[in-house]
């Protein structure tokens, strides 16, 4: 009996919950799944990105000490050293890595340095050794370095920033996303849950907030303060509320009206509880859905305020900014400049909705048919 | 029915006022409007007139304040922001033709009159100079004390004039009436708006319809990718990268670089003329209607998958109808409502005109006339857009609902 129950229980494996289906449709769309895979790695070795494209050298050893600056810049640490450090008289400035590595090449001491895979920053300019204004990619610049996607007409490097505006960009869109979950989520909930007066009061509200003229607050707002990452999600999160809380309202209304809910009241939970705990882990479809969406719409709103001048304070990295320098050079073929920044946007943008359509997917499977 | 959509309008007031007081309140309130930037201009003046020695003297220089009065008074700052309100909606009478006066000294005014203001009792009043009997009925006066303690007199006429009596002010920096303005830049804004939106309403039925057909297909998938790639991106981004690789000289230079027309445009012939208006017309109406397409062929597509799995497509096919009429005639009667629900926006593309779209392909238009009045601060503009755009989307939502009304028999509005 003993042996039959237990071979049974073998037998039979524990039924997958809700999630572990979906997680399992969604990794059977391979597009999506790769495209998760994809940028979720991209973004992770990209805050790595001081330990694989900077100015700034991973390991220098001068007179028998060692220093690790880029490590440092990486953890946030003060990382300055002068030129003058590095035996580089009067250079009171900071130390130039790749002219050092050169120089200590030539010299064959036992003082070295290691730069990064690619030994190029993404503020560093023109007054830097090796930097030539409008190198087009893959061309050799003054010091005989190869530029991926050539340089800008202050000499950065353009693959550099392109690299770093990925960063920039995607974390910008993941905050913005966070912020207006925590805004619109809860609105939504009570608005839908409650109805009544505050629904009312909400809904017009909504109505009147979205006609604000966003743009306008934030052209006032930059002109008044330095821009910065915060001052930007603040701004852009003023209205980027408004979609998640209609989206929620509509989920807690339909849901409270289920028996479910109906049984947690006539028992007495609380109504903290019934939100919490009973209605919103079955609204999560919408909240889940939406997301990559929101990220695409972060991203677009980001690189459009940056695409006039009203985004992240220079010399910040950003695609945006790219672009509209790239079109102030449109009529001297300087294509890379816009084709860097957009091309990187593009690939982003795709994997992200990649990513949402096999999501949305595979948490609402809608079984069509088919004509033939 | 009736009923119900005039309710709608009429509840459509409220947001419309509530949306314009917010947005006045936000305008006026914050700093750096236009008697800021005239007062930075004067002091600037001032400080140049005052330089010694190429050295510009230090501190605040002031303005006299009777001159600030008179740009406060011009600009409307002098009255409470409810009452400018007020004026601004047309509602409360406007102070117009305003020209200081001293007591018992005519004063010319507009239309060729003299005005004469005298004291009488306890107030004043404003005789026409000419026939000093006479009281020139038309003209007000306002008694009102400068800074220092001075008498500031001046005679105003009243009238309404406000945005509900279809007056929308004079832009500060064109000095023009913003309705010409706006008249002015309108037909090319109109032409994108209808170009795009049939484009867009064409393309994206044919591909929805065919991918519906076609579910599951190559064509299906490879369309699927490629509008997912297009619908992600912005039209203005879009548009960037078109014209980067079709209108410069690093790949392939078809197409101008932006405008509307070429430069020798009057002088062409009326066929040449379409020809270079087209040539001109392609990337701009790609951008514009590049994203719209995608959101909307997926509308199509799914709501023609999800009526053809319907109960009576399967029985108009048992009771031996052919395909196509089936498709035509059942179907897609029934698949077109949510698209068609959509089209209450198509009075949106008249005054829409993306201003990054306009920026990027240097196109004067609407978007660009607003963006360039909000860098200004050119408050008049700014407002008249905000009027233009409440108004176009609470009317593009009644708009919406009643189409639906209209194609979809089974709905009733109650």
């Amino acid at each position: 009996m003993g042996l039959f129950t237990a071979s049974r229980s073998s037998a039979t494996p524990k039924p997958l919950t809700v999630f572990q289906r979906r997680w399992a449709k969604f990794k059977s769309l391979k597009r999506g799944y790769y495209s998760l895979i994809i940028i979720s790695t991209a973004y992770a070795i990209s805050w790595l990105l001081p330990l694989l494209v900077n100015d700034t050298a991973l390991i220098v050893r001068y007179e028998g000490s060692y220093y690790f600056p880029a490590v440092a810049e990486l953890f946030g640490q003060s990382y300055f050293h002068a030129g003058k450090e590095f035996g580089m008289t009067g250079v009171e400035s900071e130390a130039d890595y790749r002219l050092l590595q050169n120089q200590w090449e030539q010299a064959s001491g036992d003082n070295f340095v290691v730069m990064p895979f690619y030994p190029f920053g993404p503020i560093e300019d023109i007054t830097q050794s090796g930097n030539t204004q409008f190198l087009a990619p893959f061309e050799a610049d003054g010091a005989g370095n190869t530029r991926w996607f050539g340089t800008d007409d202050r000499g950065r490097d353009v693959f550099a920033r392109m690299a770093y505006g990925f960063n920039v960009s995607l974390s910008f869109a993941l905050a913005l996303v966070i912020l207006e979950y925590l805004i619109g989520i809860p609105l939504g909930m009570i608005s839908g849950f409650r109805g009544g007066w505050f629904d009312i009061i909400l809904q017009r509200f909504i109505e009147i907030w979205s006609t604000l003229p966003i743009l306008f607050v934030i052209i006032i707002v930059v002109s008044l303060f330095t821009p910065s990452f915060i001052l930007l999600l603040g701004l852009l999160s003023i209205t980027s509320w408004i979609g998640i809380t209609w989206l929620i309202r509509a989920e807690f209304l339909r849901e409270k009206s289920k028996d479910y809910v109906a049984a947690a009241v006539s028992i007495g939970v609380t109504t903290r509880t019934i939100l919490l705990k009973h209605i919103l882990p079955n609204s999560l479809v919408p909240i889940i859905t939406y997301f990559p969406f929101a990220i695409v719409a972060g991203i677009g709103a980001l690189v459009s305020l940056d695409f006039l001048g009203f985004g992240l304070p220079p010399p910040t990295p950003s695609w945006g900014e790219m672009v509209s320098l790239g079109l102030k050079y449109i009529t001297t073929n300087k294509w890379w400049l816009v084709a860097a920044p957009l091309g990187a946007m593009f690939v982003t943008l795709l994997l992200t909705v990649f990513v949402g359509e096999s999501v949305r997917e595979a948490f609402d499977p809608k079984v069509f048919s088919r004509l033939r | 029915m009736l009923t119900y959509f005039l309710r709608r309008l009429l509840l459509a007031i409220p947001t419309f006022i509530g949306c314009t007081i917010v947005v006045f309140s936000i305008v006026q309130l914050s700093p750096g409007g236009p008697l800021e930037q005239q007062k930075r201009q004067l002091q600037a003046a001032a400080a140049e007139g005052g330089t010694v020695g190429g050295i510009a003297s230090e501190g605040e220089t002031s303005i006299p304040p009777k001159a600030l009065e008179e740009l406060k008074r011009y600009y409307g700052f002098d009255k409470p922001i409810y009452e400018r309100y007020l004026i601004w909606l047309g509602v409360w009478p406007r102070e117009v033709d305003q020209y200081s006066v001293e007591l018992d000294q005519p004063r010319r005014v507009t239309g060729g009159k003299s005005v004469l203001v005298r004291r009488e009792g306890s107030g004043l009043v404003v005789y026409d100079a000419d026939r000093p009997t006479e009281r020139a009925a038309e003209w007000l006066v306002a008694d009102l004390k400068h800074e220092d303690g001075t008498p500031n007199r001046y005679v105003y006429k009243s009238q309404f004039a406000g945005i509900l009596t279809g007056d929308f002010g004079n832009s500060y920096q064109y000095r023009e009436p913003v309705i010409d303005l706006i008249k002015e830049r309108l037909p090319v804004s109109i032409q994108f708006g209808v170009i795009g939106f049939i484009i867009a309403y064409v393309v994206a039925l044919y591909l929805g319809i065919q991918k519906a057909l076609e579910h599951r297909s190559r064509f299906d998938i490879i369309t699927s990718v490629g509008m997912f790639a297009l619908n992600s991106m912005p039209g203005w981004a879009i548009g960037a990268i078109l014209l980067m690789f079709l209108a410069t000289d690093s790949f392939l230079p078809l197409l101008p670089l932006g405008g509307i027309q070429s430069s020798e445009y009057d002088m062409l012939e009326i066929g040449s003329k379409i020809a270079d208006r087209a040539v001109h017309f392609i990337l701009p109406i790609v951008a514009y209607s590049v994203t719209g397409i995608a959101s909307l062929a997926m509308l199509m597509k799914n709501s023609l998958l999800e009526n053809l799995g319907h109960d009576y497509v399967r029985t108009a096919f048992a009771k031996g109808l052919r395909e196509k009429r089936v498709i035509w005639m059942h179907a897609m009667r029934n698949s077109i409502i949510p698209l068609a629900a959509r089209a209450g926006f198509v009075i949106t593309v008249f005054l829409a005109g993306s201003f990054l779209i306009e920026y990027v392909f240097n196109i004067e238009g609407i978007g660009k006339l607003s963006y360039m009045a909000i860098l200004s601060r050119d408050y008049p503009i700014v407002f008249a857009f905000t009027v233009i755009g409440v108004t176009t989307l609470l009317l593009g939502n009644i708009i919406s609902d009643f189409i639906l009304a209209v194609v979809d028999p089974r709905i009733r509005f109650k």
